[in-house]
């Protein structure tokens, strides 16, 4: 009886949303896709199954990079047309590998061909990228120590006057622990460049270490030097709690402390989104979990100097709690992995994908999880859509992406699940927003400007701003078209805050394009090529 | 101790089948115990439903599981049949048959562990396997033959009986964590309302749990509490004057009061909960004195209804006054932006569960092993809380009860109630005869 008058109430709360739902839609494609990808697995593949996308034949449309757990991670090449149904095929590139949790592009040396950085369950290994995706294993040209873990967590930045970036890799636990794992967190790594050289130096352990399924470099107090925030799993670790490493070039890192304002947070951290949405021009950041998720925003903006590390939740009032199932009988808790924030309806408000799937048979949680896909109204707070959109799958899902993989300026969705083939959603809504998609460019090391900011005018006035980040989700991330809808704008103003604090001009760019903003340079308006 | 009992289960075998109805007494039965217990004090730690109520109840019948199976072949053991309620015609051991103790008890908590806690995670039930695994290994080797297996079956027979027993009393489903999927709150000032934006406790944590049938209290509303100070928010007023004493408190915490608060702060999912600290406080003493097998299981029986009942003596008066927490008042009449130390649970405020739970507990331990009775607990350790001592267990209560003060969650009134609820409780669990005469 309790249950029916909730479900009735959660169906009303679903009908509402339906009616600010805009014309949000998807189709399944995941069975003409030529997606086939299966993440398998017992213990050790109870977390991860990421998945990723980056350019690698140089064409402007976005290979999908999936893990695969106990079987072969799969490399995708994209031949979708532009504005056309998904395709894609399996093609042999060298990250065939197994035990792969997920992995991450990031152009290590700087050559222009995107490099891809795999987590394993045993070595983690640094592909190079060869050209025409094709990949091949660096760890010993390029002294990087794959160690021996359970690698569940990836970031990356270049520090301040660095020619090599600097990888932070999360580690779980220790799985060859049976009878007691909890409290047997493993030591989380820093592999800083060595010296001047184009090379890796021995890692440095990042103790304590508590379990991590995301970590992001983030410049959370606009200082202008991203800090390591680590999003950490209560199960296992003792003493533990949400961390931060105070980063420095040259210098060990320290962790934010009680003396320093931070506020100890502990929860089932799965994984980190970060978006400036409440235009304070700090970034939040959403933490997904057991039940409720959090969304933490700055507890006080300081009038003049840099803020402390202390934050509130506001995904109560907001909406984003997501703490269970939206649809269906099963209404017990929610457990949530990946999470990203983008803007699905091009309406100038940032929208937030959660993929969602119980941990394995947990009883308590819900068997039949549907994935969230919440839109940010004019009020600031989120509604529910993914059925009516028409991803709320219940598969037990972990990674994810939104990205355009079809070039229309449409968002488009992929999904890992465990034990069953991951799935893929092309975008069909009509009547969206316009946008704007963007790939930073500059000369030397980190060619993609990781850790710059892009900053868009809405056209009420109000500066949209995203950090470009490498890493956090749960074991999953994009290294191709930055997003923006900008709502009715036909032509926006956009600018760059390059890493290293230069601030590029405002420029006033047409919309519904692609551009490359290069560092110095004008913005180039870029056309992908027509369709063969 | 390995090859003693190997030697006995080789050496004597002939021997204990020629006097079947005496049982072996293995010497490894109390590590056995301490192993299953280590693990379950884990599993309490790691399974979302075991909030503090939760966890106590498994501990009631853990305890009575290894009892009840260990009294069946003592001399001195008296079985808890006939005295608590519903608990009837227990597993007998046949007579003429050899078992082993450390079987027995192995066989019983591999059985009630996986039933207890068969909704952990994926590490929990990959740790129960390991773990049952590695011991059956240990304590079958060197048996003679036929033991094991007679050891298992009758081991488990109570663990099935125990736990068909335990299905009746009000507390064995627990859905949504314990949280009311829709909940009305009691209208006018002095009562609960939600003090945190987490969207799952809107509602109060387990409000029908008062409602359980208790183990050895009479009735769940046997140890009944007088009000709190009558709800004012007169600056004069009592209930005011308490409000103030919370504010001052943490106002004024010391290194040592902060290091009080955090130690008993014991919050579900990142410490074995209130009920486990105490366990394992009956745990260290049981490595210290190296307490023998009949011994540990009736303290674990006994400690384990005693924080069993006094959670649903404590439940049951919650909601009977349905109190709100001092952030909640504090905040709308003292200080806006005024914040406990500690988290605030999800709950109705008075008594406070730890302090009724902890007088309970003390008051059990104190006949077990006496009273004065020193110890150290080092239950948080390895969660980098340094061990503290104390003279005694009601000085461990009393500890425990107003470190509910320095954090901020509760009044006074609930944290001396709670101690004499709990003693109450502790009284009813210390009638309970398991010694013959």
């Amino acid at each position: 009886m309790r249950r029916a008058a909730l479900c009735a109430v959660l169906l009303l709360a679903t009908a509402r949303a339906a009616s600010s739902e805009s014309v949000l839609r998807f189709s399944d494609q995941t069975h003409t896709s030529g997606i086939t990808s299966v993440y398998a697995g017992d213990y050790e593949f109870t977390v991860g199954g990421g998945a990723s996308s980056f350019d690698c034949n140089g064409d402007g449309f976005s290979e999908l990079f999936l893990a695969g757990g106990e079987n072969r991670a799969t490399l995708y090449q994209n031949r979708s047309a532009q504005g056309g149904d998904l395709a894609f095929t399996a093609i042999p590139s060298g990250l065939e590998l197994t035990r792969v949790l997920g992995g991450y592009p990031l152009d290590i040396n700087a050559d222009g061909t995107m490099d891809v950085v795999l987590l394993r369950s045993g070595e983690n290994v640094v592909m190079k990228g060869l050209g025409n995706c094709r990949f091949a294993r660096a760890n010993e040209e390029w002294g990087f120590a794959g160690g021996n873990a359970w690698s569940t967590a990836f970031a990356a930045t270049w520090e301040k006057g660095a020619n090599w970036p600097t990888i932070a890799i999360g580690n779980y636990v220790d799985r060859f622990e049976e009878i007691s794992p909890w409290g047997s967190c493993t030591a989380n790594w820093l592999h800083r460049p060595n010296g001047a050289e184009t090379r890796f130096a021995s890692p440095l352990a990042l103790t304590p270490s508590f379990c991590p399924l995301s970590i992001i470099f983030t410049d959370w107090s606009r200082r202008g030097t991203p800090d390591l925030r680590v999003s950490n799993d209560r199960q296992y670790y003792e003493g533990g709690q949400e961390q931060m490493w105070r980063m420095e070039s040259g210098h060990p890192p320290q962790l934010y402390a009680d003396k320093d304002g931070w506020r100890y947070v502990r929860i089932w951290g799965m994984g980190i989104t970060s978006y400036d949405i409440n235009f304070d021009q700090y970034p939040e950041y959403f933490l997904t979990s057991m039940a409720d998720n959090r969304l933490q925003a700055l507890a006080a903006v300081p009038q003049e100097g840099q803020p402390k590390p202390a934050y509130k939740d506001i995904a109560y009032p907001l909406g984003l709690t997501a703490h269970r199932p939206f649809m269906g009988e099963d209404l017990r808790p929610s457990t949530a992995w990946h999470s990203q924030f983008e803007d699905v309806n091009n309406d100038g408000r940032v929208d937030l994908f959660i993929a969602k799937g119980n941990v394995a048979e947990m009883p308590d949680f819900a068997q039949k999880d549907p994935n969230n896909l919440l839109v940010q109204g004019p009020d600031g707070k989120f509604i529910e859509v993914a059925d009516k959109a028409g991803v709320a799958s219940t598969n037990t899902a972990r990674g994810g992406l939104l990205a355009d993989l079809n070039l229309d300026g449409k968002l488009d969705l992929v999904v890992v699940n465990r034990w069953v083939g991951a799935e893929i959603w092309k975008n069909e809504s009509e009547g969206l927003g316009r946008f704007l998609q963007l790939r930073l460019r500059q000369d030397g090391p980190n060619r993609d400007a990781i850790g710059a900011w892009i900053e868009v005018k809405r056209a009420d006035g109000k500066i949209m701003r995203r950090e470009l980040y490498s890493g956090a989700g749960h074991v999953s991330g994009a290294l191709d078209w930055w997003h923006f809808g900008v709502g009715e704008l036909q032509q926006a103003e956009v600018r760059v805050l390059w890493p290293g604090g230069e601030t590029g001009p405002w420029e006033t760019l047409d919309t519904n394009a692609f551009y490359v903003l290069e560092r110095g340079k004008p913005a180039h308006h870029w056309i992908p090529a027509p369709s063969p | 101790m390995r090859l003693s009992r190997r030697t006995f289960g080789a050496g004597i075998a002939a021997f204990t089948v020629a006097l079947a109805s005496v049982p072996s007494h293995g010497a490894e039965a109390p590590h056995v115990l301490r192993r299953w217990y280590t693990l379950i004090l884990e599993l309490v730690r790691q399974t979302p439903t075991y909030s503090p109520p939760v966890a106590a109840r498994a501990f009631a019948y853990l305890g009575i599981t290894t009892f009840e199976a260990v009294a069946s072949g003592s001399q001195t053991l008296q079985s808890l049949a006939g005295q608590v309620k519903g608990l009837a015609n227990l597993p007998q051991r046949k007579p003429g048959v050899a078992y082993d103790e450390a079987v027995i008890v192995h066989a019983a908590m591999a059985f009630a562990s996986q039933t207890y806690f068969g909704n952990t995670g994926p590490s929990g039930q990959r740790a129960m396997k390991a773990l049952e695994k590695k011991l059956h290994k240990e304590a079958a080797a060197g048996l003679a033959a036929g033991v094991w297996e007679e050891s298992a079956a009758y081991g488990k027979s109570v663990g099935e009986h125990i736990f068909a027993w335990s299905k009746g009393d009000g507390g064995a489903v627990v859905e949504n964590l314990g949280f009311p999927a829709e909940w009305k709150l009691t209208p006018g000032p002095a009562h609960w309302v939600p003090t945190s934006t987490i969207a799952l406790q809107q509602a109060p944590l387990l409000p029908a749990w008062g409602n359980n049938q208790p183990i050895a209290m009479p009735e769940a509303g046997a140890c009944p509490l007088p009000p709190p100070p009558d709800y004012s928010e007169d600056k004069e007023s009592e209930f005011h004057r308490q409000a103030l004493q919370v504010v001052d408190a943490v106002k004024n915490l010391t290194q040592e009061h902060k290091a009080i608060a955090r130690f008993w702060s014991d919050d579900p999912m990142l410490s074995p909960t209130p009920p486990g600290h105490w366990m394992w406080i009956a745990m260290q003493i049981f490595e210290k004195e190296n307490t023998d097998l009949e011994k540990s299981v009736e303290v674990l029986a006994r400690l384990g209804i005693a924080i069993n009942d006094g959670f649903i003596a404590c439940w049951r008066t919650k909601v009977e006054f349905d109190l709100l927490r001092p952030v909640t008042y504090i905040k709308r009449v003292i200080d806006k932006a005024w914040e406990p130390l500690l988290i605030t649970p999800p709950f109705p405020e008075y008594p406070s569960g730890h302090s009724t739970q902890s007088g309970a507990a003390a008051t059990v331990l104190a006949k077990d092993f006496g009273d004065p009775f020193a110890f150290t607990d080092a239950t948080h350790v390895r969660d980098g809380l340094a061990p503290r001592s104390f003279k005694s267990f009601w000085e461990a209560a009393e500890e425990a009860a107003v470190s509910r003060l320095y954090g901020g969650i509760h009044f006074r009134a609930a944290i001396d109630r709670g101690l004499e609820q709990g003693k109450c409780v502790g009284t009813f669990v210390n009638m309970l005869k398991t010694r013959k005469a």
